[in-house]
C-alpha cells in the first residue's frame, strides 16, 4: 500500500482545493445559487428586522425585495430586511412541512403553492391567521381568492393573483395556416381552428397536459363540477368530469391537441417547443403571461390573447388557476411584522400594481384592473410583449370567473399528484380508455385518502 | 448506517465472507514480462473492445463539458449533445460561475470540510470499535458484532424518517453533526477493519502490556500504525461515499449557506429560478477536483477499491 | 481512572463503546419508534392509536406494490447486466494479450464514473435522455432511422435510462472487484491446468470460475442491497420523486413521498416498517446461503 505521506498530500490537495474555493466566496451580491442577496436594494437601514422568506420562483423574491424598498419608505420607525431563499418546489414544501413540524427553523413568510396548501392547513395549523392583518385592504380584494386561503373563518395564506384562465395564440403561425383566433368562442370552434391548423401545418394546435390540470379546471368551471364535493367527498370520475376529459381526448384524436415535451405548458422543455413553433396555443392561467415574457422573447409580438374557449351554457367562462399562499409560520420570531409587512406587499394597491408591473400577474386587488393608467401604460414590458391589451380581455371576464373550492381542500395535493403524474399520462400518453382511468383514479385516491 | 451514510449504498467497501489477513493490496498487475502477446486478431478485439467500453464512460463527461459553452436554458429545452456549436459557444457561463454564482463556492468548501471531517472522525472510531471486537473477549460480543452485520444489510433510507425524528429530539437539524453523528461507527468499515486486525497476532498486546502500555496505549500506539493500510482503502471510500452523499444532508440540512455541493446543485434544477447556467458548469466544475486528486492518485484508489474486494 | 485505562476487561466495552451507543441511538430507537408510528395516524400536533389501519391500506395500495415491483425488477435488472458485463471485461483485462499501458489507461476510464456524484450524472443523464430530438440519445436512434423517444415518458425506456445510469457508473467498480479476484488466484492452477491438457476454455470454466465465486456473491450481496434501495438515480433523472406514471418510483421513493412529501409520518412508517422486513429477510437468508455467519461462529 501507499506511503502515508501520499495519503497527507492528497488531503492536503483537497484542502488547498478547497481554500481556492473559498476565495471565490467573497462579498459578490451573486444572483446565482439560492442566495440571500440578489443585488435589489431595499433600503433598509442597519437595526431593519431581517425576515427569511422562503420562495420556489425566483422572481417572487424580487417582488418581495423590492415592495420592501416601499414599505421602508413608508415605515421607516419598522424597517425590514427580505433575506429570500429560492429552492425547487418540490424541495421547499417538503422542507417547509419538516420545519413547521418540529417548530424549528421556520421562515419568516413563505410562499405556498396552492396545490399544496392544503397539507398545511390540516389539524391544528402552523401558521398564523393573518385576518387583521389583512382587514386593511379587504375590500378592495377578491373574496373568492382570500377564501381558497381560508379555514374554519381564519385566514392563512395571502393570495398573489387571480389567474384568470385565458387562451394565448401565437397570430403568425395561425396567419400561416390561415387560422383566425378572433372566431374560436366553444370549443368546437377550437377544435375546428385545430384540425385546420393541423391539416395546413401538420403542428399541434394547443396542448394535451399530462403533468397539470389546468385545462381539467377549467373545463370543470365551465360544466359546474369539482374534484370534490362541498364536504370533501372524492369525484373525480363523476360523468362532466369523464365528459371534460373526453373532449380534450377527443381534441387529441383529432390532432388538435398533442402532448407537449415537459408535460405541460409550464416548463422550459415546453418553452422549447414554442419556441421552435411546435404549439400555437396555449390555455393557461393568465401568469402564464410572464413566461412569455421571460422565457420567449423571440415571440415577443406575436402572441394575442382571448377568452378561453368555453361550452355554449357554460356555467362560468372562466377559472382562476393556480396560484401562491403566502403565510407566516406561528413559530416565527418576528411574525407580527411579518404579517403586517406581508399584507402590505401582496394586498395594497401599491403591492398590487407592482405585482402587474413587474410580475405581470392579474392582482387580486380589482382596484387596478380599472386603471387605465396602470393597465394601459404604454411603457410596461407586458403590454408591449402581447399585440393586445390582457385587461381588454379580463375585464369582458370579470363576472364569468368561477373557482374550484377543492382548490385548498383535504385531499387535493394526493389528486394533483395522481392526476399529474399518472392519470393523464394514461389518457393522454398511453391512450387508456378515460373512464377506467379516472375510475382507476378515484379508487386508488379513496385508499390513499381513507374515503 | 452500514454503508458510510451514502444513500447509493453499491459500492459497499468491506467484503462480506471475506478470508482473514483481507486488506493486503491486490497483486497490482502480472509482473510485465508474462505478458505473451496474443494474435493480431485478439490484441485487435481487445483493443477494440477497451476503447468501446471506455469511450462510452467518457461520453457523459464530454457531453457536459460541452455543455458549459451553451446557454443553459437550451439545453434544457434541447438537451445535451456532443456537437459544440461555435456560433454559439462561450466562456459566459465560466465567467459568471467565478463572479456570480452566489453560495456556489460556499457549498463547495462546506462539503470539502464535511468530507474531511466524517472521513477522519469514521476512520478513527471504526477502527477503535473493530479493535474491540478483533482483541478482546467480552459477553454479548457475538450479539454484538451480528448487530454489526445486520446494519450492514439494512439500507440506511429505510430508517431515514425516524433517525430525522431522533435528530430534531436531539436538536441537531440543520447542524453538520447531525450528518456526521449517526455514522461515525460505521458498520462497514468496522467490519473492514475488524477483519484486517484478526490478521494481526495478539502477542503483540501482550507484549505492550507487559512493557506497561496502557490498553489505550496499544490501540494508539502499537495496532493504529499497523493498520495504515487498510485505513487508506477506507479512507477512499469514505471520503467517495461522504463527497457524494446526496439524501440524508438534504434532509437533514435546511439553511442554503450550510448545503453541500450535491444539494446545492440540486436546487438549481428548478424551473424558476433562471439558475441553469450555473447547474451546467456547476455540475461540471464539480468533477475537476475529483478528477485531478484521482488521476494523481491513480493507483491508490484502485488499489483502494480491490482492496476491499474478496479473493479467494 | 488509572485501573480503568490498564484494565483488560474493562477495556472492550470502552473501545465497542461508540457502537453500542450509535446502535442505540441511531438505530435501535428509532427503529423502535418507527414500529409504534405504524399503529397511528399522525398529523401535526397529534398522534392517535389506530391499530393495524395503516397495514390494511398498505395492502390495498396499488402504488406500494407498483414500488415493490419496481424496485425488484431494477435489482434483478443490474444483476444480470452488472455481473456479467463487468466479470468479462474482468476477465479480459487479466488475460495475457494486450498492452499493460492500453489496460491501466482503459481501468482508469472505467472507473472515473464512479467518483461522479449521482446528481451531476442524474442531471447529465436527464439531459442526454431529454425527449427533444437534438439530444444525445435520440441522435442516436434518428441514424438507426427511429424518430424521437420519449425516454423518461415509457416504463420500459424509463427503466433502460435507469439501467444506463447503472451501469454507467458501476461497470467499472465491479470489474475492479472481479479483477482483484481474478489476480489472487495463483498462476499455478493454471499452469497445472495446461499441463492436463485443458484447453482455453476448459481453464476458464474449471479453474476461474470456482475460484472467482466468492467475489461474485460478495458483488451479489452488494447489487441486491444497492437495487433495492435505488433511489437517487430516479429522483435526478425525473428531477424529483414523481415520475410519469410512478415508472420511476422505487420503494425508498415512496417512502420518501408519504413521510416526506405527504407527511403521513404513520402511514410512511407502516411502509418502512415493512421494508425492513423484506430487506432483513433477503440478506439474511443470503447471508446465511453464503456461509456468512458460520464464518462468524469459529
Amino acid at each position: 500500500m501507499q506511503s502515508p505521506r501520499k495519503m497527507a498530500a492528497l488531503v492536503g490537495v483537497a484542502l488547498a482545493l478547497g481554500m481556492t474555493g473559498c476565495g471565490g466566496d467573497g462579498d459578490e451580491p451573486g444572483a446565482g445559487g439560492s442566495s440571500q442577496t440578489s443585488g435589489v436594494d431595499q433600503g433598509a437601514s442597519d437595526d431593519a428586522t431581517e425576515l427569511e422568506l422562503w420562495t420556489f420562483v425566483d422572481l417572487h423574491g424580487k417582488f418581495y425585495e423590492e415592495m420592501a424598498n416601499k414599505w421602508n419608505q413608508a415605515n421607516p420607525d419598522k424597517q425590514v430586511k427580505i433575506a429570500v431563499n429560492v429552492m425547487p418546489y418540490d424541495d421547499m414544501h417538503n422542507k417547509l412541512q419538516l420545519a413547521l413540524n418540529s417548530g424549528e427553523g421556520v421562515p419568516d413568510i413563505v410562499d405556498i403553492e396552492v396545490g399544496r396548501f392544503a397539507n398545511y392547513i390540516e389539524g391544528s395549523p402552523a401558521l398564523e391567521d393573518l385576518t387583521s392583518a389583512a382587514a386593511p385592504y379587504a375590500q378592495d380584494v377578491v373574496k373568492a381568492r382570500m377564501d381558497l386561503y381560508s379555514k374554519d373563518g381564519k385566514l392563512y395564506g395571502l393570495p398573489t393573483h387571480v389567474g384568470t384562465t385565458l387562451a394565448f395564440y401565437n397570430t403568425e403561425l395561425l396567419g400561416a395556416a390561415g387560422v383566425d383566433y378572433t372566431t374560436i368562442k366553444t370549443w368546437d370552434d377550437f377544435k375546428a381552428a385545430g384540425e385546420a391548423y393541423h391539416a395546413a401545418t401538420g403542428k399541434c394546435f394547443g396542448t394535451a397536459d399530462t403533468a397539470a390540470q389546468w385545462q381539467e379546471a377549467l373545463l370543470m368551471a365551465q360544466l359546474g363540477t369539482d374534484w370534490m364535493t362541498p364536504q370533501g367527498q372524492l369525484q373525480v370520475n363523476n360523468d362532466r368530469i369523464v365528459q371534460a376529459v373526453s373532449m380534450l381526448k377527443d381534441l387529441q384524436t383529432a390532432n388538435a391537441i398533442c402532448t407537449i415535451a415537459g408535460g405541460q405548458p409550464d416548463n422550459e422543455e415546453a418553452f422549447g417547443e414554442y419556441n421552435a413553433g411546435n404549439f400555437a396555443a396555449a390555455i393557461m392561467p393568465e401568469w402564464f403571461m410572464s413566461r412569455y415574457l421571460s422565457y420567449l422573447p423571440d415571440l415577443s409580438g406575436k402572441i394575442a390573447i382571448a377568452p378561453p374557449p368555453a361550452y355554449p351554457d357554460s356555467v362560468h367562462t372562466t377559472v382562476g388557476g393556480g396560484g401562491t399562499g403566502t403565510a407566516v409560520p406561528s413559530a416565527g420570531p418576528n411574525k407580527a411584522l411579518a404579517a403586517e409587512y406581508l399584507a402590505y406587499a401582496k394586498l395594497s394597491l401599491d403591492g398590487n400594481i407592482m405585482i402587474w408591473d413587474s410580475l405581470g400577474f392579474d392582482p387580486v386587488n380589482m382596484a387596478v384592473w380599472k386603471d387605465e393608467a396602470v393597465t394601459h401604460n404604454p411603457d410596461n414590458d407586458y403590454v408591449k410583449y402581447f399585440q393586445n391589451n390582457v385587461f381588454d380581455v379580463l375585464n369582458t371576464l370579470t363576472e364569468e370567473i368561477g373557482y374550484l373550492p377543492s382548490t385548498t381542500m383535504q385531499g387535493m395535493p394526493n389528486i394533483n399528484n395522481m392526476f399529474g403524474t399518472t392519470t393523464l399520462n394514461e389518457i393522454f400518453e398511453n391512450d387508456v380508455d378515460v373512464k377506467t382511468a379516472l375510475d382507476q383514479a378515484q379508487a386508488d385516491l379513496k385508499n390513499e385518502l381513507g374515503q | 448506517m452500514s454503508a458510510i451514510g451514502r444513500p447509493d449504498a453499491q459500492r459497499r467497501p468491506g467484503g462480506i465472507g471475506q478470508p482473514d489477513g483481507i486488506g493486503q493490496p491486490a497483486p497490482a498487475g502480472r509482473p510485465g514480462g508474462r505478458h505473451r502477446r496474443g494474435g493480431l486478431p485478439l490484441t485487435v478485439f481487445m483493443a477494440l473492445v477497451f476503447g468501446a467500453a471506455g469511450i462510452l464512460c467518457l461520453v457523459p463527461f464530454w457531453a457536459v463539458f460541452v455543455g458549459t459553452f451553451q446557454d443553459g436554458n437550451m439545453l434544457i429545452r434541447n438537451g445535451l449533445n456532443l456537437k459544440i456549436d461555435f456560433s454559439q459557444a462561450n466562456f459566459d457561463n465560466y465567467v459568471m460561475l467565478f463572479t456570480d454564482s452566489g453560495n456556489y463556492f460556499r457549498w463547495f468548501a462546506n462539503s470539502l470540510f464535511i468530507t474531511l471531517a466524517q472521513t477522519a472522525g469514521t476512520l478513527l472510531v471504526s477502527a477503535f470499535v473493530a479493535y474491540g471486537f478483533a482483541m478482546y473477549e467480552f459477553r454479548f460480543k457475538t450479539a454484538l458484532f451480528i448487530c454489526v452485520l445486520v446494519i450492514m444489510t439494512i439500507p440506511f433510507e429505510m430508517l431515514m424518517l425516524p433517525l430525522y425524528i431522533q435528530i430534531n429530539n436531539m436538536s441537531l437539524s440543520d447542524s453538520y453533526l447531525a450528518i456526521i453523528l449517526p455514522f461515525l461507527a460505521s458498520a462497514t468499515t468496522i467490519f473492514f477493519f475488524r477483519q484486517y486486525l484478526r490478521g494481526i497476532p495478539r502477542d503483540i498486546l501482550e507484549a505492550g502490556r507487559i512493557d506497561g502500555v496502557s490498553e489505550y496505549g496499544i490501540f494508539f500506539r502499537l495496532v493504529l500504525p499497523l493498520m495504515k493500510p487498510a485505513i487508506a482503502a477506507m479512507a477512499i471510500l469514505n471520503a467517495m461515499a461522504s463527497w457524494n452523499n446526496f439524501l440524508w444532508p438534504l434532509l437533514a440540512l435546511r439553511s442554503p449557506d450550510k448545503y453541500t455541493l450535491p444539494i446545492g446543485l440540486n436546487t438549481l434544477l428548478t424551473p424558476y429560478g433562471n439558475n441553469y447556467e450555473l447547474l451546467i458548469v456547476g455540475s461540471f466544475f464539480s468533477l475537476i477536483p475529483i478528477l485531478v486528486v484521482f488521476l494523481a492518485f491513480q493507483k491508490f484508489f484502485i488499489e483502494g477499491m480491490t482492496a476491499g474486494a474478496v479473493k479467494g | 481512572m488509572k485501573k480503568l485505562l490498564y484494565s483488560p476487561k474493562a477495556a472492550p466495552y470502552l473501545f465497542i463503546g461508540p457502537f453500542i451507543l450509535t446502535f442505540a441511538v441511531f438505530w435501535l430507537w428509532p427503529v423502535g419508534q418507527s414500529f409504534l408510528m405504524s399503529f397511528q395516524k399522525i398529523i401535526p400536533g397529534e398522534a392517535s392509536f389506530i391499530g393495524g389501519k395503516n397495514y390494511a391500506r398498505l395492502w390495498n395500495d396499488r402504488l406500494f406494490w407498483l414500488a415493490l415491483a419496481n424496485s425488484f425488477r431494477y435489482m434483478i435488472c443490474t444483476l444480470l447486466l452488472l455481473i456479467p458485463v463487468p466479470l468479462l471485461l474482468a476477465v479480459l483485462v487479466n488475460s495475457k494479450v494486450g498492452g499493460s499501458r492500453l489496460k491501466a489507461v482503459f481501468k482508469s476510464a472505467m472507473f472515473v464514473p464512479a467518483l461522479t456524484s449521482v446528481v451531476v450524472a442524474g442531471i447529465v443523464f436527464r439531459l442526454i435522455f431529454s425527449e427533444s430530438g437534438f439530444a444525445l440519445m435520440n441522435s442516436v436512434v434518428e441514424v438507426f432511422g427511429y424518430g424521437p423517444v420519449k425516454w423518461l415518458k415509457n416504463d420500459l425506456t424509463g427503466l433502460g435510462a435507469l439501467l444506463t445510469v447503472a451501469l454507467w457508473r458501476w461497470t467499472g467498480v465491479n470489474m475492479m472487484y472481479f479483477l482483484a479476484g481474478l489476480q489472487a488466484i495463483p498462476e499455478e492452477y493454471y499452469e497445472a491446468a495446461v499441463i492436463d491438457g485443458a484447453n482455453a476454455w476448459q481453464r476458464f470454466w474449471y479453474v476461474t470460475v470456482p475460484n472467482i465465486k466468492p467475489t461474485v456473491v460478495y458483488v451479489v450481496v452488494i447489487s441486491v442491497y444497492g437495487g433495492l434501495a435505488m433511489f437517487m438515480e430516479s429522483f435526478m433523472l425525473w428531477g424529483g420523486n414523481n415520475s410519469p406514471m410512478n415508472i420511476g418510483l422505487t420503494i425508498v421513493g415512496y417512502l420518501y413521498r408519504q413521510g416526506i412529501e405527504k407527511n403521513d409520518l404513520g402511514y410512511a412508517s407502516a411502509v418502512g416498517v415493512v421494508l425492513l422486513v423484506v430487506v432483513l429477510a433477503i440478506n439474511l437468508t443470503q447471508l446465511t446461503a453464503s456461509g456468512m455467519f458460520k464464518k462468524e461462529d469459529k
